[in-house]
C-alpha cells in the first residue's frame, strides 16, 4: 500500500501506524527489495516544499529535505560558504546515485554492515541477540567500539554536517541538531533517533564563520565510487598564522559520526603551517577502542585527519558574513 | 565428529523447535502494521504516466516496483540492463529528464511524470548519438552488457561538455563522470579514448565510423540480445532457495505448501539425496512462478527440517589437525566439483588434503639438492605468497532459459562460453537425440572461466520446464553470482629459487595449496615447468578442502597466483645478486616468444631509467617493476567453419554482407571478438571489408564450434575460416570457368585471375550460385604436443609475455595507484589488431584488481558470503588504471594454421607480479599477500 503527501506536514499525519518514509528511495527500495523493511509507503514524490535551498535570517541557510545530492553539492552557495560539504556530497555515492537520493535520505539511510545485508545473519539491528561482525569478519567496522553494534554508521553528510554543527527542522516532532539526530552510537537497533512519527523537513546550516577554511577528505582503496574507510572534515578559522578555531568531524570509525573535541582543543593555539598539526592529529585516536581487525583504523583515522587539517589550511578562505 | 548441532533455520544455534517451519521467514522487518485512519486513501497499485523515448506509457506498477524491471518488462526496452542491484556498476543506467539515474534503486513511481531516455532512445532521427559512434569507433566495450549503461551515461557527458564549447576532457573528468559503472571486461582505456574524442567533436559525422568489431553496432543501441533478455510466450521465472548454513544435513525438505501459492507451477529438488549441504549457498531446490514476485514468495513457505553441523571455513580451519573431513566417505571424494579446466586425474587424500600432484616437477631431488648447495656459494631466494579468493562476477550473470517442444525436442537459451559442448552435454544428460538439443547463445556478457559447464542455471530452467510445460528463464542476481557463479581459489605458495655463482638458474621448488571450497583440482605450481625450463625442479600443488563454494577455472586458471610468488621470488633473486631483474630473467629464457620483448622493454625510458630501489624518500613513491609470463597453447581441432554464398544477391557490398557470403560455426562471441576474427579472416581472403561478411554465432546447429576457453578460439577458428575460403574459392573458379569459358583460371586475393585478366571477388559473389563449404582445421605442422584430449589439443609451443608496471605508493594513506602499464605478447600474428589490444588492455585491467582490490569474503564461522554486492566486492573502475600499452610481436607459431597462439589468458597472468615487484622498487617493501590493501599497505611500511 502506498500514498502520495503533497506535502511534508500531511507526509508526517500519514506515519503513526507504522509507515515509512520514501524520498529518493535509493535504500528503502532496496531494503525492500532485501526484506529488511516492510509496512506501507509514504512516498514524498509529490511533495512540493522542501526542494529548494534558501538563505535564512541571520546567515544560516536551509537545504530542503528533499534536495537531492548532487544539487547540493554543485550548488553556489553551498560551494562559497560551505566547501567542505559540498565537496563531501560531491565524493559520495556515485553520480548517478547522487543524482537521486536526497539529502535528508543520506541522514537516515541505514547502514551498509556487510551482516545486517545479509540474509543469513539475523543480527543486532535487525532485532536479533548478537552482533555477527564483532565476532566475526569487521575488517571495515569500528574502531571506536562505542555500543553493541559495530557497524561504521553510513552518512557522509551526517558526518559532514556535524562539523558545521548543522540542525534539522522536523515535523511530527521536535527539531535537533544533526548530532542529535544520529545519536551517540550506543543504539543496537537504530542508525538514527528520529520517531517514527517524524519528518525532517529541512537541514539548517549555521553561517560559515569569516575567513574559515575547510576540507574533505575521504580515505579509501580505490579513485571513486567506494564507502569511506575512514573520512573527515575540517573547519579552521586562522589569525595571524594561528589556529584560533577548530572544526574536526570524522566517519567510518565508529558507529555514529565523531566529533574530536581533543584535536580541536589542541588546533586551538597552534601554528597555522603543516608541520605543526601532527601534534593535534594524534590526538585523533583519543578513546579509540578497536576491535581485533580494525586497528590499522586507528592509524589511519591519525593519517586521514593530519591529512584533511593540512588540505584545509591550503584553501583559500570564505567569505563569511 | 565434533558434536552436531541440531535444530530448526529460525530456531539458529543450539533452538528446538517443535515442527519445522518456513524458511526463510526468521528475516526480520523493521515495522509491519497498518495506519489509522489514514487521511489519504492507501493504494495497491499505482497508475503512472511516463515518456520514454518520446512515446508515451500508462502503466499499473506496484509500490515496489523497480523502474528498471517496469521499463524492461512492461515495456520491453532490453537495452538497459540488470547488473548488480544496488547501484553500484551501472549497467541500469537510464537518463531522467537528462540526467543518468541508477534504475535498479530507483522505484518505479518515480518515473510518473518524467521523461525517460534508454540506450534505444541516444539515436536522434536514426542517426546515433555521437558516442555511440564513437565507442564503436574506438572499440570502447568487449562482452557489452555494461554498454548501454556506459553510453547513456557518457552521452550525457559529452552534450554537457559539448554545451560549453569542443574540448578534450581530461582522465580524470572522464573518471570522475563515468565513476558509477564498471566494466569486467575492462574496456576502460578504450573508453577514455572514445569518450574523450566524442568530447572534440571527431565523431560527429554521421558515416565513416568503421567499427573495428564487427557486433559493435548492436552493443552500442542495446539492440544485442542477451540470455537474461530472452522473453518466451507463458514464460515463467524460476528462483532457487540457497542454504544459509555451510555445512548441514537437510532431514526433510517441504515445498508443498509453496506449490499451493497462487500463480506456482512448479519446484525441483537440488540438493542430493543424503541431503549433505556443503556451502552455504548452496541451492536446494528451485520454484518456477508466473513472476518473480510469486517464486520468492513461494520460497518463503518451504518448509525445512535441518541439522546444523560445525563449518571448515578457509584453508587454516581445514587443515588443523583436529579437522573434520569434508568428505569422509570414499565415494564422496571421487566425484567433487572440479575446479580445473581438464579432467581430474586421481590423487591421493589426506585428511582434507588431496595431493601433492607432482607430475610436472622435472628431476625434483636434483632441484632440493642444488638449492641446499646454493646455500654455501650461490644465491637462494625463499618465500611463501599469498592470494585470495578472486571472483569471476560477469555482469551477466549465469542464466538459461528452456522451452520444450514435446517430450524430445529441447531450445535452451544459455548464458555459456562453449554452446556446442552444452548442446552435447544437455543431450547426454537428458538422453536427447543431439539434433533436438538446442542451445542459443547470441551475446554473452562475459564469462571469464566460469560459464564453460554445465551448471544448475541450465538444470533449474530445463527441469521446470519440464516439470511446468512451459519455459522457464532462471538467472542468478548478483549476490547468488558472487557466491557460486564462480571463483579463483585462494592460494599459498611456498617458493624457493637458487642459482650458481655465475648466476644460472639451477633448481626451483614450489608447494603450493589452493583453497578450492567443495572442488578439487587447482594447479599453480605447473606453471613453473613452462617458464625458465632448463633447471631441475620440484612442483607441488595440493588441493584443500573446506565448506566454501566450488572454484572455477578463471581466465588463466593457477597463473596469476603462480607469477604472483615466482616473478617477485625472481626479482628478489636479481636484488640479491645486485643484478638487473630483466637482464636476468632474458640469461634464463630460451622462449622465442619473449626474447624480442625483452629488447622492446629496454626502449621504454620509465623502465630503463628507473634509477635504484626506493629512491623516492617523500610521502609519494614511485616504482616501477617487470614480470614476465607463460602460457600455454591450445587448440580444438574438430573445429569446422561453415561459409554459404547464397544466390541471387546484388552485386554491392551491403547486399553481399547482408546475405551473400556468410560464415557460421557453433561458437560464441563472449567479448573475444569471435564474430570479427572470422568477418577479418574470411574478407581479407576475398578482398572485402569485414562488414561485407555475415557471421553466424552462438547456436548449436551450426557446425562445431570452439568453446572460449584455454584461449583456444582464435587459434581453434582462424584455420578452418582458411580451409573454407580455400574450397569456396575453387568452387567459385570452377563455376565461373564454366559459366564465362575462363581459360587458366586460379584464386587470388583480388579474385580470378585468367588469361583474359581478373575477375573481381565482388562480381564473382554477384553471379555465384547457391554453395556450401566446410572448413576444417589443418593440424599443425609437426602435430602436438599432446593429441587431443577431450577435445583439447595442447601445441607445441608456449607463449610469451613481458610486463611492466609503474605504482605511486601513498605512504600516508596507504593507497597503491597503478599509473602506467606496458604489456608486451607474444602471440604470433594478430588476427584483428584493435579488438586483441582491447582484450590485451581487460586483462591487464583485472590483474589490476586482483592486486589491489578484489577479494571475497566469508563468515569465519558460519561461512557465508559477505562481500554480496559490487560495493563489497571491489573490482576496478575507470579511474583505477593509468594508461596502458600494449605491444605485439607477431613472429614465431609458422607451423600453426593462422600463425598464432591465444591471447585471451596470457594477458592477465602478471600484472600484480608487476605490481608487486614494483612496490618493492618505490618503497623497498616487498609485498607478500593480495589484495594490496592500504591496511596492508601501512602495516608492510612500517615493517
Amino acid at each position: 500500500m502506498i500514498v502520495f503527501p503533497t506535502s511534508l506536514q500531511q507526509a508526517a499525519g500519514e506515519l503513526p501506524g507504522g509507515a515509512v518514509v520514501r524520498a529518493g528511495g535509493t535504500d528503502v527500495h532496496e531494503r525492500r527489495r532485501l526484506k529488511l523493511l516492510s509496512g506501507n509507503l509514504v512516498d514524498l514524490r509529490d511533495v512540493a516544499d522542501a526542494r529548494d535551498i534558501a538563505a535564512r535570517g541571520g546567515g544560516e541557510i536551509g537545504v530542503g529535505a528533499l534536495v537531492r545530492i548532487a544539487a547540493l553539492a554543485s550548488d553556489p552557495g553551498i560551494v562559497a560558504g560551505y566547501p567542505a560539504l559540498a565537496e563531501a556530497a560531491g565524493g559520495l555515492a556515485t553520480p548517478q546515485i547522487r543524482a537521486i537520493a536526497t539529502v535528508a535520505g543520506n541522514l537516515l539511510q541505514r547502514n551498509r554492515c556487510w551482516y545486517y545485508r545479509s540474509p543469513e545473519a539475523h543480527c543486532l539491528k535487525k532485532g536479533g541477540a548478537r552482533c555477527f561482525a564483532r565476532e566475526g569478519d569487521h575488517l571495515y567496522h569500528a574502531c571506536f567500539d562505542l555500543g553493541p553494534c559495530v557497524a561504521v554508521h553510513p552518512s557522509t553528510l551526517g558526518m559532514a554536517l556535524s562539523a558545521y554543527d548543522a540542525r534539522v527542522d522536523v515535523v511530527g516532532g521536535a527539531g535537533r541538531t544533526v548530532a542529535a539526530l544520529l545519536g551517540d552510537g550506543t543504539d543496537a537497533r537504530h542508525d538514527h533517533q528520529l520517531e517514527n512519527s517524524a519528518v525532517v523537513t529541512h537541514i539548517v546550516l549555521p553561517a560559515p564563520r569569516a575567513g574559515e577554511r575547510s576540507a574533505y577528505v575521504r580515505t579509501i582503496s580505490r579513485a571513486r565510487a567506494e564507502w569511506p574507510l575512514v573520512e573527515a572534515v575540517a573547519r579552521l578559522g586562522v589569525e595571524k598564522d594561528a589556529i584560533v578555531w577548530a572544526s574536526v568531524a570524522v566517519g567510518g570509525v565508529a558507529p555514529v559520526p565523531l566529533r574530536l573535541g581533543a584535536v580541536e582543543a589542541k588546533l586551538v593555539g597552534t601554528a597555522a603551517r603543516p608541520e605543526a598539526l601532527a601534534e593535534a592529529a594524534a590526538l585523533a585516536k583519543d578513546g579509540a577502542k578497536p576491535l581485533p581487525m580494525t586497528g590499522y583504523k586507528v592509524d589511519l583515522l591519525e593519517r586521514t585527519v593530519l591529512e584533511v587539517l593540512e588540505k584545509a589550511l591550503e584553501r583559500a578562505p570564505v567569505g563569511g558574513v | 565428529m565434533s558434536t552436531t548441532r541440531r535444530g530448526f533455520i529460525k530456531g539458529g544455534v543450539g533452538a528446538t523447535l517443535a515442527a519445522p517451519i518456513a524458511c526463510r521467514s526468521t528475516l526480520p522487518t523493521e515495522v509491519v502494521a497498518t495506519p489509522t485512519a489514514p487521511a489519504l486513501v492507501p493504494s495497491e497499485r499505482v497508475t503512472i504516466r511516463t515518456r520514454v523515448n518520446g512515446h508515451d506509457h500508462d502503466l499499473e506498477v506496484h509500490p515496489d516496483d523497480g523502474a528498471l524491471e517496469i521499463v524492461r518488462d512492461h515495456i520491453g526496452l532490453k537495452g538497459a540492463k540488470h547488473g548488480c542491484g544496488h547501484g553500484a556498476c551501472g549497467a541500469c543506467t537510464m537518463q531522467l529528464d537528462g540526467t543518468p539515474v541508477a534504475t535498479c534503486i530507483l522505484p518505479a513511481t518515480a518515473l510518473h511524470d518524467r521523461k525517460v531516455t534508454t540506450v534505444e532512445g541516444l539515436a536522434k532521427e536514426g542517426a546515433l548519438h555521437p558516442v555511440q559512434r564513437a565507442f564503436m569507433a574506438e572499440d570502447a566495450l568487449q562482452c557489452g552488457y555494461c554498454t548501454p549503461g556506459f553510453v547513456v551515461e557518457a552521452a550525457a557527458f559529452v552534450d554537457r561538455v559539448r554545451a560549453e564549447g569542443e574540448r578534450e576532457p581530461t582522465r580524470d573528468e572522464v573518471a570522475a563522470a563515468l565513476a558509477g559503472h564498471l566494466c569486467r571486461c575492462g574496456a576502460y582505456p578504450a573508453i577514455y579514448r572514445a569518450v574523450q574524442a566524442a568530447c572534440t567533436g571527431k565523431y560527429d559525422a554521421v558515416e565513416g565510423a568503421d567499427a573495428p568489431r564487427v557486433d559493435a553496432l548492436a552493443k552500442v543501441t542495446g539492440a544485442a540480445i542477451y540470455t537474461v533478455d530472452v522473453d518466451a510466450p507463458g514464460m515463467l521465472i524460476a528462483k532457487a532457495l540457497h542454504a544459509p548454513w555451510a555445512h548441514a544435513k537437510v532431514r526433510r525438505l517441504d515445498w508443498s505448501k509453496a506449490l499451493a501459492l497462487p500463480g506456482v507451477r512448479g519446484a525441483v529438488r537440488l540438493l542430493g539425496e543424503g541431503g549433505i549441504v556443503r556451502y552455504a549457498g548452496q541451492e536446494l531446490l528451485a520454484i518456477a512462478a508466473v513472476d518473480e514476485r510469486t517464486a520468492e514468495r513461494a520460497l518463503d513457505l518451504v518448509e525445512i527440517d535441518v541439522e546444523i553441523r560445525d563449518a571448515l571455513v578457509g584453508m587454516d580451519a581445514a587443515l588443523a589437525p583436529s579437522a573434520p573431513l569434508v568428505y569422509p566417505k570414499r565415494a564422496d571424494r571421487k566425484s567433487p566439483p572440479n575446479a580445473s579446466e581438464g579432467p581430474l586425474l586421481p590423487e591421493k587424500w589426506d585428511g582434507n588434503k588431496r595431493g601433492p600432484f607432482e607430475l610436472f616437477s622435472k628431476a625434483p631431488g636434483k632441484a632440493e639438492r642444488a638449492i641446499d648447495h646454493a646455500r654455501s656459494g650461490g644465491t637462494v631466494t625463499e618465500g611463501t605468497w599469498s592470494t585470495q579468493t578472486q571472483c569471476h562476477t560477469a555482469l551477466e550473470p549465469h542464466a538459461a532459459v528452456a522451452a520444450w517442444d514435446g517430450p524430445t525436442r529441447l531450445t535452451v537459451y544459455l548464458s555459456t562460453q562453449a554452446v556446442s559442448a552444452m548442446a552435447g552435454d544437455i543431450a547426454q544428460r537428458w538422453g536427447l537425440r543431439d539434433e533436438d538439443v538446442r542451445v542459443l547463445s547470441l551475446y554473452v556478457g562475459g564469462g571469464f572461466g566460469a560459464k564453460a559447464t554445465l551448471q544448475t542455471e541450465a538444470v533449474v530452467a530445463i527441469e521446470l520446464a519440464k516439470v511446468c510445460n512451459a519455459p522457464v528463464r532462471y538467472a542468478l542476481d548478483r549476490r547468488a553470482e558472487i557466491m557460486l557463479g564462480g571463483n579463483r581459489p585462494g592460494t599459498r605458495i611456498t617458493v624457493a629459487l637458487a642459482t650458481d655463482r655465475a648466476g644460472d638458474l639451477v633448481g626451483i621448488t614450489s608447494d603450493a595449496l589452493a583453497d578450492c571450497g567443495v572442488a578439487v583440482g587447482h594447479i599453480s605450481s605447473v606453471m613453473f615447468r613452462i617458464i625458465y625450463p632448463d633447471a631441475p625442479r620440484k612442483l607441488m600443488d595440493t588441493d584443500v578442502v573446506s565448506h566454501g563454494p566450488p572454484s572455477k577455472p578463471m581466465r588463466g586458471p593457477g597463473g596469476p597466483p603462480a607469477f604472483w610468488a615466482l616473478e617477485q621470488a625472481v626479482d628478489e633473486l636479481a636484488h640479491q645478486r645486485k643484478e638487473d631483474p630483466l637482464v636476468l630473467r632474458k640469461r634464463w629464457d630460451p622462449n622465442p616468444a619473449r626474447k624480442p620483448l625483452y629488447a622492446w622493454a629496454q626502449t621504454i625510458p620509465r623502465w630503463r631509467d628507473r634509477g635504484p630501489v626506493a629512491a623516492d624518500k617523500g610521502r609519494y613513491r614511485r616504482g616501477v617493476g617487470v614480470a614476465c609470463g607463460a602460457w600455454f597453447a591450445f587448440a580444438e581441432p574438430r573445429t569446422r567453419l561453415q561459409l554459404d554464398v547464397r544466390a541471387g544477391r546484388g552485386a554491392d557490398a551491403k547486399a553481399t554482407s547482408a546475405a551473400g557470403l556468410v560464415a557460421s560455426t557453433a561458437s560464441q562471441d563472449i567479448g573475444n571478438g569471435t564474430r570479427t576474427v572470422i568477418a577479418r579472416t574470411v574478407a581479407a581472403r576475398f578482398g572485402l571489408s569485414p562488414s561485407d561478411v555475415g557471421v553466424r554465432v552462438g547456436d548449436s546447429r551450426f557446425v562445431h564450434g570452439p568453446m572460449a576457453g584455454g584461449s583456444r578460439t582464435t587459434s581453434s577458428i582462424v584455420g578452418p575460416c582458411y580451409d573454407a575460403c580455400d574450397q569456396m574459392a575453387d568452387e567459385l573458379v570452377e563455376f565461373a570457368s564454366r559459366r564465362f569459358g575462363l581459360r587458366q583460371a586460379k584464386p587470388s586475393t583480388d579474385g580470378i585471375t585468367h588469361d583474359g585478366g581478373t575477375m573481381a571477388w565482388r562480381d564473382v559473389f554477384s553471379v555465384a550460385p547457391d554453395i556450401t563449404v566446410v572448413g576444417r582445421r589443418r593440424r599443425d605442422e609437426g602435430g602436438y604436443f599432446l593429441p587431443p584430449i577431450l577435445g583439447l589439443a595442447v601445441e607445441r609451443y608456449v607463449s610469451g609475455s613481458l610486463q611492466i608496471a609503474e605504482v605511486e605508493v601513498d605512504t600516508r594513506l596507504g593507497r597503491i595507484r597503478v599509473v602506467e602499464s606496458w604489456i608486451g605478447l607474444g602471440v604470433g600474428r594478430i588476427a584483428a589488431p584493435v579488438l586483441a589490444r582491447s582484450q590485451a588492455e581487460g586483462g591487464v585491467v583485472q590483474g589490476i584488481g586482483y592486486a589491489l582490490y578484489e577479494e571475497r569474503r566469508l563468515d569465519p564461522k558460519a561461512g557465508f558470503l559477505l562481500t554480496g554486492g559490487l560495493e563489497d566486492y571491489r573490482v576496478p573502475g575507470i579511474g583505477d588504471i593509468g594508461p596502458i600499452h600494449v605491444h605485439f610481436d607477431e613472429h614465431g607459431y609458422d607451423k600453426v594454421p593462422g600463425h598464432n597462439v591465444g591471447l585471451g589468458e596470457i594477458v592477465t597472468l602478471t600484472p600484480a607480479a608487476a605490481i608487486g615487484n614494483a612496490v618493492f622498487h618505490a618503497t623497498s617493501w616487498r609485498p607478500r599477500d593480495l589484495p594490496l590493501r592500504p591496511d596492508r599497505v601501512l602495516k608492510g611500511l612500517r615493517g
